[in-house]
């Protein structure tokens, strides 16, 4: 297990200095010189962009310059946002982004394995036929469509009950972040429902479940130890695909809600072309992405006993 | 028990032999089926995928066919009939051309008093319409408050609600600061609907009384007979007279916040969001087919190698890798952005196929029927052609038809967040993004590009399904 | 009194091409500490039978049409209750073909044989698992104590089926079901699971229910056979019987495609031609007709069941459902006893 671990971290490692490079050599090849472009850079900063990144020196001796300095953690300044590091900038807009996106995962997770479980269990009757026609349309329906229709929700709500019981956006409160969270995970959470459930169909026919009622268990342990422990897994392996989605739907939904997370910002700096911002938030999503789906990989291992002592 | 236990006789049998033919035997009873007819067949009795299938072929012909039909240019603006309504059209009654305004004056009122706070001043009273209100302009009139002392000016605002629940005025779309002038006539983009205006004094340094009137005023459509020429709506200006009525121009979806015709951007949209969807995927997953087929027949160390690399292109965020090449490719705002997108698209998506269809082609290569071939003698192109290909098909058909929608939905979203295709060039992604600026006021123009996404990807989905459930049963088992 | 008894059973699935009568009117008996082998091809109906009564096809699409089963006198079809408590598990022991796919991955080797204790006897964890650990040393596994906390993904086939035996006998059942426990293993392998039964068998004194399509299990195992074939029933008889004193064409068909080892020269195996009728719509008659060589223009309609003399008078009872022994039909049949 842990020289497992060892391997899937080196292997994290080299695809984060891939995205580096090809994030670098990407930016140095943009037409003219991002220092030049129509952007109105203080001589101020720009001397110290150049002093930093050595603008001047060859382009190996550049990249190595911002290698150095992506591996101590320093993603240089903003360009539109003078005196600002883009250290600071993640460290402040990230956490944000992570609780959002937390409650997101967490409310979609537990929703799909939950939807997922009772449509197989009343397989074919009303509740299944409802919760998969709801799902059909969580998978058609784009995820902006539902930011923006849950913010016409709130604003319906907000007005039939006379009071504000969810804001319409904005950050700061509990209450702020249910409803983005929910719109967030919606999409996942239509998916991973229908990943559970077929899952629990397959596990249905499996034969170890044959032998479970041929032993003569009671049928909620038949479901609890068998069935259930099993299906989950396959939900537990798309986990780390499904927290890239909701981590690119999370920059939607703080578009929509006017929340002040790294991906509204994220999506602010490309507008503007501030490349050093994107530079490094690319650069730590990628990070970040990279290490979640080793988390997650991880914790498959822990799940499923085959994975485990491989 | 004896012999001859005798339960069903009556009468004696006959025991005379009946040859029996081995051959007959062997048939089988049932018609048998290939399998692209059993999978047909299947297909057919799925009511659900056939609907999906003939809504797939409407939009497609609704793409190809659509702007044939409806001649209207995406980008033609309206300016008459801004954010319309999806319904039947409209039309507007001819009027004489617009003729200034002299305004009115009330030199009876009380004299300005400054020493007044805001507050004190009184609303004026009898706020009324002079003539008819149409979309030429709106005239107002009103009386200062004789009782109270007198306000040094006047603001008028306009509201699309009744400005009473929570005293929202809406927009200032007047300040009059002579006292004595108590008329005003609004010309500031007006449409043919119901406003709410509302007028309240200003004290000497211009601030506002919390003391207003409002009045509910009905907008009527009006065109002068020389515009309805210009635009096409009549041959002859001569022929209209005052008060006729003249059709507009028809938009049967409506239009959205620069008048453009709904219907026309949505069909130009279909050609941009479909190409990207349908191109896209079946380049990725035609290049995953190949990667994942010569990956599979290599095996060893070769297989190793190029499987490595696709998990290691699957690590690549691709919302970022997105944003490189757009930067690499140079779009700047106004370019369409739809080659970036592609090249995107197939650069990085294409690991899941390959990975598919490795794994069958792993799994066919051991299967008992290609081993029995290779011994019969049968050489490699055979063994591809006649057992791989025709094995593999089914799954490359599935992968395809749940390829496009992720296309579709993958396109909306960057040019959602405005990544995608820039505006002007319409795509249901872009249409969305400029449809939720009006969301709270014209919900058509978020609501029809959604629709639209959302029915197509809809059917592609559930023809997948269909033909997932269709083609074969081992398949369901492998995903 | 019988220990099992199934009477008339009748099993029929809706699909989408039709119904298919997969069980059409089984009876058989089962005594205490008897072994009875249930003989046929692939789809003659053999494990349907026995899922069917236990309870453990899903219906739907299963049915059960009609017939009954029961255990020492109570009913227990569809694997009902005694005295409110459960038979399957605790009466009724069941071990299945694919022992690599019938045993839950994810859970531990020991958990899995403990839990029919826990749930039935009322065991504490601890101890269920103490005796998990005795049940795997029973039946011959290495380091049992080490092997009841692996994860059947590190097992072998055979101690696979080994545990599967140890889980099904863990609350000591009268009737042990083994459906073809063996075909998935080895053949070295299978003489050792053979072994392991007979010798379970004589210490526990259950009944064992054996179904294979292999005549040598049959052979070396059974006490009693049930040669099924389209659904029915068509001979039963002591082994003996079956075997050498076969009374019905089909077992004279199975024996010719049995490979022996009693080599007279360079024997040919004689394949039966032809294919099982489709049971969507199953013959009136003898369903066998359409193969067999001894087929008469009577085959057309259902062929009652005729009771065989026996040889000894201690032996079993021994029948067929064929014509050729019918009081009056004297065509001389080569192969078939006819009785003495």
């Amino acid at each position: 297990m842990g020289r497992y671990i060892l391997r899937r971290l080196v292997q994290g490692v080299i695809t984060v200095w891939f995205i580096a490079t090809a994030t670098f050599f990407a930016m140095h090849n943009v037409p003219g010189d991002p220092l030049q472009s129509d952007k109105a850079v203080s001589a101020e900063i720009r001397a110290n962009l150049e002093a930093r990144y050595g603008l001047d020196k060859p382009l190996m001796e550049q990249y190595f310059i911002y290698l150095a300095n992506m591996a101590q953690g320093d993603f240089g300044i903003s360009f539109t946002q003078q005196n600002r590091e883009v250290n600071d900038i993640i460290a402040e807009h990230f956490r944000i982004s992570a609780a959002l996106g937390i409650l997101a995962i967490a409310f979609a997770a537990l929703g799909g394995i939950l939807w997922g479980a009772l449509t197989a269990l009343y397989r074919n009757r009303l509740p299944d036929i409802v919760i998969m026609l709801l799902v059909i349309l969580g998978i058609s329906v784009p995820g902006f469509v539902f930011a923006g229709l849950g913010q016409l929700g709130v604003v319906n709500l907000n007005a039939a009950l006379g009071f504000t019981l969810f804001p319409v956006g904005g950050w700061g409160t509990v209450s702020h972040m249910i409803v983005p969270a929910l719109v967030l995970g919606l999409g996942t959470m239509a998916f991973l429902t229908r990943l559970m459930r077929s899952s629990m169909l397959e596990i249905a026919n499996a034969d170890f479940l044959r032998t479970a009622r041929a032993k003569g268990l009671p049928a909620n342990r038949i479901f609890r130890k068998h069935q259930l422990r099993n299906a989950i897994l396959p939900v537990v392996t798309v986990l780390g695909p499904s927290i890239a989605a909701i981590t690119t739907g999370g920059f939607v939904v703080e578009l929509v809600f006017a929340i002040p997370g790294l991906g509204r910002y994220f999506v602010q700096a490309v507008q503007q072309s501030d490349y050093t911002v994107i530079m490094g938030t690319t650069v730590f999503y990628g990070a970040f992405l990279v290490f979640m789906v080793i988390v997650v990989d991880i914790i498959y291992g822990f799940v499923d006993p085959r994975v485990r002592l491989e | 028990m004896s012999e001859a236990d005798m339960t069903t006789g009556t009468g004696v049998p006959s025991f005379a032999p009946v040859p029996t033919s081995a051959t007959e035997a062997q048939v089988i009873s049932r018609p048998s089926l290939s399998y692209w007819q059993d999978a047909w067949r299947r297909l057919k009795a799925n009511r659900r995928a056939l609907i999906s299938l003939w809504i797939v072929v409407g939009l497609l012909l609704f793409t190809v066919f659509g702007p044939f039909v409806w001649r209207v240019d995406p980008d033609d603006q309206d300016l008459d009939q801004i954010s319309k309504p999806l319904g039947p059209a409209s039309a507007a009654t001819v009027a004489t051309a617009f003729e200034p305004w002299a305004g009115v004056y009330n030199t009876l009122g009380p004299l300005p008093d400054t020493s007044v706070a805001a507050d004190r001043l009184l609303a004026p009273a009898e706020l009324v319409a002079v003539g008819e209100a149409t979309t030429q302009a709106v005239r107002l009139s009103w009386q200062p408050n004789r009782t109270a002392r007198g306000a040094s000016g006047w603001r008028v605002y306009r509201n699309l609600y009744d400005p009473a629940p929570d005293h929202a005025l809406g927009l200032p779309v007047g300040e009059i600061l002579n006292p004595a002038e108590t008329g005003f006539e609004d010309r500031l983009d007006l449409e043919p609907r119901r406003y709410f205006y509302s007028v309240l004094p200003l004290d000497a340094w211009g601030a506002e009384s919390s003391n207003y009137i409002t009045l509910s005023v009905d907008v009527k459509r009006v065109i002068t007979a020389e515009e309805a020429v210009v635009k096409g709506l009549a041959d002859d200006a001569l022929e209209l007279a005052p008060g006729d009525s003249v059709e507009l121009a028809f938009h049967p979806l409506g239009t959205d916040y620069l008048g453009r015709d709904m219907l026309a951007r949505l069909m130009h949209g279909a050609r941009v969001s479909l190409f990207i969807g349908i191109v896209a995927s079946f380049v990725y997953v035609a290049f995953g087919i190949l990667y994942g087929a010569a990956a599979g027949f290599a095996g060893g160390r070769v297989d190793q190698l190029l499987m490595r690399f696709a998990d290691f292109v699957v690590a690549l965020p691709f919302l970022l890798f997105m944003i490189l090449f757009r930067i690499l490719f140079g779009v700047e705002s106004g370019d369409s952005g739809i080659a970036p997108m592609l090249v995107a698209m197939v650069l990085l998506s294409w690991p899941a196929t390959a990975r598919l269809v490795r794994g069958q082609i792993l799994q066919i290569r051991e299967e008992g029927y290609v081993g029995a071939a290779r011994l019969l003698g049968a050489r490699s192109v055979w063994l591809v052609m006649r057992h791989m290909i025709p094995n593999t098909m089914g799954v490359i058909l599935v992968t395809l038809t749940f390829a496009v929608p992720s296309a579709i939905f993958t396109e909306a979203f960057l040019s959602f967040i405005g990544m995608g295709v820039a505006p002007p060039t319409p795509s249901w992604g872009s249409m969305c993004n400029e449809g939720l600026k009006t969301m709270l006021t014209t919900p058509h123009e978020l609501i029809a590009p959604a629709l639209f996404i959302s029915i197509t990807v809809l059917a592609f989905n559930l023809l997948g399904d269909g033909l997932r459930d269709a083609l074969d049963a081992r398949m369901r088992s492998t995903e | 009194m019988a220990l099992l008894e199934v009477s008339d059973l009748h099993v029929e699935f809706d699909t989408y091409g039709g119904t298919v009568h997969a069980v059409r009117g089984v009876d058989f008996r089962l005594d205490e500490g008897q072994t009875l082998a249930i003989v046929g091809e692939s789809g003659c109906g053999k494990s349907v039978t026995v899922q069917s009564f236990t309870g453990l096809i899903p219906m739907p699409p299963g049915r059960i049409v009609r017939g009954g089963a029961t255990l020492r006198g109570h009913d227990i079809l569809g694997g009902g209750r005694i005295d409110g408590k459960e038979v399957r598990g605790r009466e009724i022991g069941m071990i299945f073909q694919d022992p690599m796919t019938s045993l839950n991955p994810t859970m531990t080797i020991g958990d899995q044989i403990a839990e029919p204790l826990q749930v039935h006897a009322g065991m504490k964890r601890r101890t269920a698992h103490a005796r998990a650990v005795e049940l795997l040393e029973m039946t011959r596994i290495p380091e049992p104590a080490k092997r009841a906390e692996q994860y059947p993904f590190e097992f072998s086939g055979g101690m696979l089926q080994r545990a599967m035996i140890a889980m099904a006998l863990s609350c000591e059942p009268s009737v042990l079901i083994a459906d073809e426990p063996t075909t998935a293993l080895d053949v070295t392998i299978q003489a050792q699971i053979l072994d392991l039964m007979v010798d379970l068998q004589r210490e526990n004194g259950m009944a064992i229910a054996l179904i294979t399509h292999d005549l040598g299990v049959v052979a070396r195992m059974a006490d009693e056979v049930l040669v099924m074939y389209a659904g029915q029933v068509v001979e039963r008889g002591s082994v003996d019987d079956v075997f050498y004193r076969s009374a019905h064409p089909y077992t004279l068909g199975l024996k010719a495609a049995m490979p022996t080892n009693q080599s007279e020269g360079e024997q040919d195996l004689q394949p039966i031609d032809g294919s099982p009728p489709d049971l969507f719509a199953p013959p009136e008659g003898c369903g066998y007709a359409a193969r067999c060589p001894f087929a008469m223009e009577a085959c057309q309609g259902p062929p009652p069941v005729y009771g065989i003399r026996a040889a000894a008078a201690d032996a079993y009872d021994h029948e067929s459902r064929c014509w050729l022994h019918h009081e009056d039909c004297d065509i001389a049949a080569e192969g078939v006893h006819k009785g003495e």
